[in-house]
This record gives structure tokens, C-alpha cells and sequence, in this order.
């Protein structure tokens, strides 16, 4: 078990690696210098750098230096956790991405918890009356609604709740200039922030609820006829209690691994839906980056959310890890 | 999956309206009644007889703007699909045939599919510039892994099959086998890897253009959903309706298109039935599945020299 985990450690460790290294050679390999771009070379610009300005650019990014040179003190910032200075902002990179961090990662992982607890308690019961009205209505609404671009989504739902019902505010992650002091003032700003975020949890909701819908669906589907659940009927157990004590635990190790491997793509439906209802997160940060061609900003981002998304699949395998131990603990007896 | 029998009717509903869209697509320079990218009225018209769709901020023909905005997405959709479905199958023929490409190939579909890919699509499109050629590459070389995985199970469980054995015994290439005898077993996947890389390209197109990347010459619905949403009292002006719903319906029924169009076709009898992630990828044909039980494994390796 042991050299299990061993070969574990050592796949993420290459992996990070890997990440690490691609994140220092793409601005490097890929055609055109990042600091021509940057600076609008062949672009009709009103003010382009002048050579000096990028003389000093080029000396301050290193690009002046060897790759070696570059490749050695790019990790020692990082191990700093200096990811360098943003073009467009007065201000490091690394402070600009963890200002924005709590409001993507808040609304990633309370939409992902919900997604899973829906779509496995959907899936269950999809599952359950297999091939029945239920399981069709169910299974084709949810994949027709997983077919549609998260923004989509977003837009359909600020149309209809924002726009036409007035229930939710239109854009923002709180209402502007209001401060909030006094004994009640935090409970008061977290309500208005629930309140902000409410369509766009809601839209990474009805987006990735299909995946987990399917995949508790055909788990039920496998294991219903099993003869566990027949004589857990026999004894008398109610449907419920079969379907929460025999049912769902045998549904949970695919659960766990798909819920890793969704991740990534809710992340990047995070930060579309960020730029949709204007909610200050990192991806309204990369809108703006992108705009401002402020690369170093985006370099951060993709290494964060890659390692981010490394981390968190490395943690479901471990816990994989543990439940297959216990699981070959039951059967050798 | 159930819904068996319906599956047709929608298989046929996405064909008929993926041919709408490509003879819009086609057809764009005679149906749109002015250049998409001139200013040919009042900016913020709502939809009059000279312009049917209205106008936007600028004073651009929305409806003219609509069918060009076919063109991008059919384009973008069509090259990334074929590209990214020859890479899948090199890939996945050569790693599941020729044990010693297995290893770095693998390794390489790992690493791409652990990589969230938005960020990674903002990073690079941003680093070489948002043209559409380098948008489509930029889609292309990195959406391969997820099949190249698919075929490579594929082929590993053909090559063991007894007529594939009978047919080394004969002594051909192993070039040879794969095209002759190993290629047409991973065939059945095909018909779903192009329509859901169809999906993705558009999905991805219109993605990074809503976020800012695209093309400033080039006409697409995500860019014209981006402009509209730069404009921060877009809801306030009587003419949002006008500039928010075409292109989000274009988008929509375009990819509910090629997502009625894989489904038809997974209904079809001896094709991949499931979505192929990495949790389903086991399924094989069950004849396939019972020569394995049948016939007894070749010892590994006996027959490369």
C-alpha cells in the first residue's frame, strides 16, 4: 500500500513540475516576445515604449540573461512567492490574485458542494425508477441544460431573475458604498453577498449538476438488482434507508474522482460567469488583464489554478486511497 | 441510456439545423444586407425594415453581423475538429501499437489533461495573439488528449484479438496491422469524437471571445456578446433584447445542434454508447469482449522481434 502512495507522490511531484516548468517556457518558446506584445510593437499605438523603457523592461524581466539564468531566478521568486509585478496595475501580481481568490474559490466550491449533493441525490433517485418517466425527465433536461456554455447559462438566468423579476441584483458582488459596521455589520455583508451571488452559484449549479446526475445514475443503475440490496429489502428496511446506507456508499468512489476531475472546467465556467455578472473574482481579473495585455497576470493564474486543480485531484486520490484500503481490508477478511 | 427510440428524431433535428447554419454560413454574402464591419445606420437602433436585427453600439448591421458570425464558429469548428481528431487517433494508434512511444505519450495526455483548460487557452491565446488562425491551433493541439486515450484502450484491446494475431503471424509491418486491421476497430468512436470536439470548438470560441480574445477584424457571436456586455448600462437601453438574445440562441442552437447530432449517432447500433471520459472508457464492443474470454492471451511481447 505503501508503494501506492509512493508512486502517488511521485506522479503529482512530476506533474507539479512539469506545470511549474511549462509555466516558465510558454511565454518564452511561443512565437513572439512577450515584451513586444506588451508593448504594442506593430500595433498603431499613440504612445509605444520607447527603446530605453524597454531596454530597462527587458533587463528588469531578465530577458536579457541566459534561459539557465532565467529558469534559476524564476524559481527563486517563486519559491518567494513573488510571481513579479502586474503591466497594467502598480501593484505585485501575487497580492492582486489573493485579493480576488475568496470570491472565485467561495462561489467555486459552494456551487461545486451543491452540484454534488443534488446531482447525487437526483441521481439516486434517476437511477432508482430506471428508464422511468423520472429517470428520462431528469437525465435529458440535465444534459441539455450540461450542452450550454456556462455564460449562456449566466445570461439566461440575469435575463429572467436579474433583468425581468428584479429578485437579484444585476452585476457586482455587493451593493456598492454601503458600510456595514456595528454588532450585526458582518452578518449583514455576508447576506448581501449570498445575495449577489446567488445567480452565479446558481449558473455553475445548473452547469455541472448533469455530470454528477449521470454518474450517480449509472452507479445506482449497477448496483440496485445487486443481492445486498434484496436482502436489505427482505429485512424490512425502508426505501430511503436502503438507498442512503447500501446505495450510496457504493456511489460515492465515482462521485469522488469525477468531482476531481470537474474541477478544471468548473473553474474556467467560474471565472466566464465572474465576467457575466461583474462579481470581482479572478476571472473579471483576467478580463481585465486581457484587455490591459497584462500577461504576468494571466501566467499567475494559470499556474495558480493549475496547481489548485493538481492539489485538490491529489487529494481525492488520496482519499481513494484510504476508502480501496478499507474496501481490501473487508474482503481478504 | 434510455430514450432509444427518440434518439433519431432528434439525431435528424440536429442535422437539419446544423445545415441551416452552414448554408447561412455560405451564404452570408448574399443574405446579410450590409458589411458586417461598417457602421451603416444609427448606433442602438432597435429593429426597423433597413435593419432587421437593429444595430449596435456603433451603428453595425446586427442581422449582417449574425451570418458572418455563422462563418467564425463553422470555421473555428471544422478546422479544430479535424485537426484535433488526427492527432487523437496518431496518437492513440502509436501509443496503444509501439510500446515504446507508450510511455512519453501517455505522460504528455496526462499532463494536458490535468491543466484546467481555460486559464491555459487565456494564457496562450493572449501570449501569441488572438488571430483566428492561432485560435484554432491554440483549440486544436490541445483538445486531442481525452480520445487519443480512448483509441489507445481501443487498440490495446484489439491487438490481442485473434485476428489480429492471424494476421501478424503473416508477418506484415506493424505500420501495416494498424491501418489494416487495427484502425477500423477504433472507427465506431469517430462519429462522436468530431461532434463533441464540434461542441467544444464552438463552446471555446465563443468562450474567449465573450472574455476578449478574439480576432478585431473577425465577425463572432462571442464578440458580439462581449461588446454588448462592456457596455455597463446595457440593461437600461430599450434595445438590449436586440443585442443580448441573437447571438446567445445562435450559440445555443448551434452547439444543441452538434449535441443532438452525437447522441443520434451513439444510439446507432455498434458505436461507443456513453460519453467517453476517463470513467467509461472500458466499454467495448461485447463481441470484442467475448473473443477476450475466449481465446487465451498471447504471451506478452512474443510477437515484436
Amino acid at each position: 500500500m505503501s508503494s501506492d502512495l509512493l508512486r502517488l507522490v511521485a506522479r503529482y511531484t512530476l506533474l507539479v513540475i512539469a506545470v511549474v516548468l511549462l509555466n516558465f517556457f510558454l511565454p518564452r518558446l511561443l512565437p513572439g516576445d512577450p515584451l513586444s506584445f506588451s508593448s504594442g510593437e506593430g500595433m498603431d499605438l499613440a504612445a509605444p515604449l520607447s527603446d530605453q523603457a524597454k531596454e530597462q523592461l527587458r533587463s528588469y524581466y531578465r530577458l536579457d540573461r541566459s534561459m539557465g539564468h532565467q529558469l534559476l531566478s524564476y524559481l527563486a521568486d517563486l519559491g518567494r512567492g513573488d510571481l513579479g509585478w502586474s503591466i497594467s496595475r502598480p501593484a505585485p501580481v501575487a497580492a492582486l490574485l489573493l485579493d480576488r481568490l475568496p470570491w472565485t474559490l467561495g462561489l467555486l466550491l459552494v456551487s461545486l458542494l451543491i452540484s454534488a449533493t443534488l446531482g447525487t441525490a437526483l441521481g439516486v433517485a434517476a437511477g432508482w425508477s430506471m428508464r422511468g418517466f423520472r429517470d428520462r425527465l431528469l437525465v435529458s433536461l440535465t444534459s441539455m441544460l450540461a450542452a450550454i456554455p456556462e455564460f449562456l447559462v449566466a445570461i439566461g438566468l440575469l435575463l429572467f431573475f436579474a433583468v425581468g423579476l428584479g429578485w437579484f441584483p444585476l452585476l457586482g458582488g455587493q451593493s456598492p458604498f454601503s458600510a456595514y459596521d456595528g454588532a450585526t455589520g458582518w452578518g449583514r455583508r455576508g447576506l448581501d453577498i449570498g445575495w449577489h451571488l446567488s445567480l452565479p452559484a446558481a449558473t455553475l449549479v445548473l452547469a455541472g449538476v448533469a455530470g454528477f446526475l449521470l454518474i450517480a445514475r449509472d452507479a445506482t443503475v449497477g448496483v440496485h438488482r445487486e443481492p445486498w440490496i434484496v436482502v436489505a429489502r427482505a429485512k424490512g428496511l425502508r426505501e430511503r434507508e436502503i438507498a442512503l446506507r447500501h446505495v450510496l456508499p457504493n456511489v460515492a468512489l465515482p462521485l469522488l474522482t469525477f468531482f476531481a476531475l470537474r474541477l478544471g472546467a468548473v473553474l474556467g465556467g467560474a471565472l466566464v460567469v465572474e465576467r457575466v455578472f461583474n462579481v470581482p473574482g479572478l476571472g473579471l481579473l483576467a478580463y481585465q488583464a486581457i484587455r490591459a495585455r497584462d500577461y504576468p497576470v494571466l501566467q499567475a493564474l494559470f499556474l495558480l489554478s493549475s496547481l489548485g486543480v493538481l492539489a485538490a485531484s491529489f487529494g481525492v486520490e488520496l482519499v481513494y486511497l484510504r476508502l480501496d484500503r478499507r474496501r481490501g481490508l473487508v474482503a481478504h477478511g | 441510456m434510455p430514450m432509444g427510440e427518440r434518439r433519431p428524431l432528434l439525431f435528424w433535428a440536429g442535422c437539419a439545423l446544423l445545415a441551416g447554419f452552414v448554408l447561412a454560413a455560405a451564404l452570408a454574402p448574399l443574405l446579410s444586407p450590409y458589411d458586417p464591419t461598417l457602421s451603416t445606420g444609427r448606433p442602438l437602433l432597435s429593429p426597423t425594415v433597413e435593419h432587421p436585427l437593429g444595430t449596435n453600439d456603433i451603428g453595425q448591421d446586427m442581422l449582417s453581423r449574425l451570418l458572418y458570425g455563422a462563418r467564425t464558429s463553422l470555421v473555428v469548428a471544422a478546422v479544430v475538429a479535424l485537426i484535433s481528431t488526427a492527432l487523437s487517433w496518431l496518437v492513440g494508434l502509436t501509443a496503444g501499437f509501439f510500446r515504446l512511444a507508450e510511455g512519453p505519450l501517455m505522460a504528455l495526455v496526462d499532463l494536458l489533461l490535468a491543466l484546467p483548460g481555460i486559464p491555459l487557452y487565456l494564457l496562450i491565446v493572449t501570449l501569441i495573439g488572438p488571430s483566428r488562425l492561432n485560435l484554432i491551433l491554440t483549440l486544436a493541439l490541445l483538445s486531442w488528449p481525452a480520445f487519443a486515450r480512448v483509441v489507445r484502450s481501443i487498440v490495446i484491446q484489439t491487438r490481442s484479438a485473434p485476428y489480429v494475431e492471424a494476421a501478424r503471424a503473416l508477418g506484415p509491418t506493424g505500420a501495416y496491422i494498424v491501418r489494416r486491421h487495427v484502425l477500423p476497430a477504433t472507427l465506431g468512436v469517430l462519429p462522436t469524437k468530431v461532434t463533441l470536439t464540434v461542441r467544444f470548438a464552438v463552446f471555446s470560441e465563443a468562450t474567449l471571445a465573450f472574455l476578449g480574445l478574439a480576432d478585431s477584424g473577425s465577425v463572432s457571436w462571442g464578440t458580439m456578446l462581449s461588446e454588448a456586455f462592456n457596455d455597463p448600462l446595457l440593461f437600461s437601453r430599450p434595445v438590449w433584447p436586440w443585442l443580448v438574445l441573437p447571438p446567445t440562441l445562435a450559440i445555443t442552437a448551434l452547439i444543441l445542434a452538434a449535441t443532438w447530432l452525437s447522441s443520434g449517432i451513439e444510439s446507432l447500433p455498434g458505436t461507443a454508447r456513453r460519453f467517453p471520459d476517463s470513467t467509461a472508457i472500458q466499454q467495448t464492443p461485447s463481441s470484442e469482449r467475448r473473443n477476450r474470454v475466449l481465446l487465451p492471451r498471447p504471451a506478452k511481447r512474443q510477437w515484436r522481434r
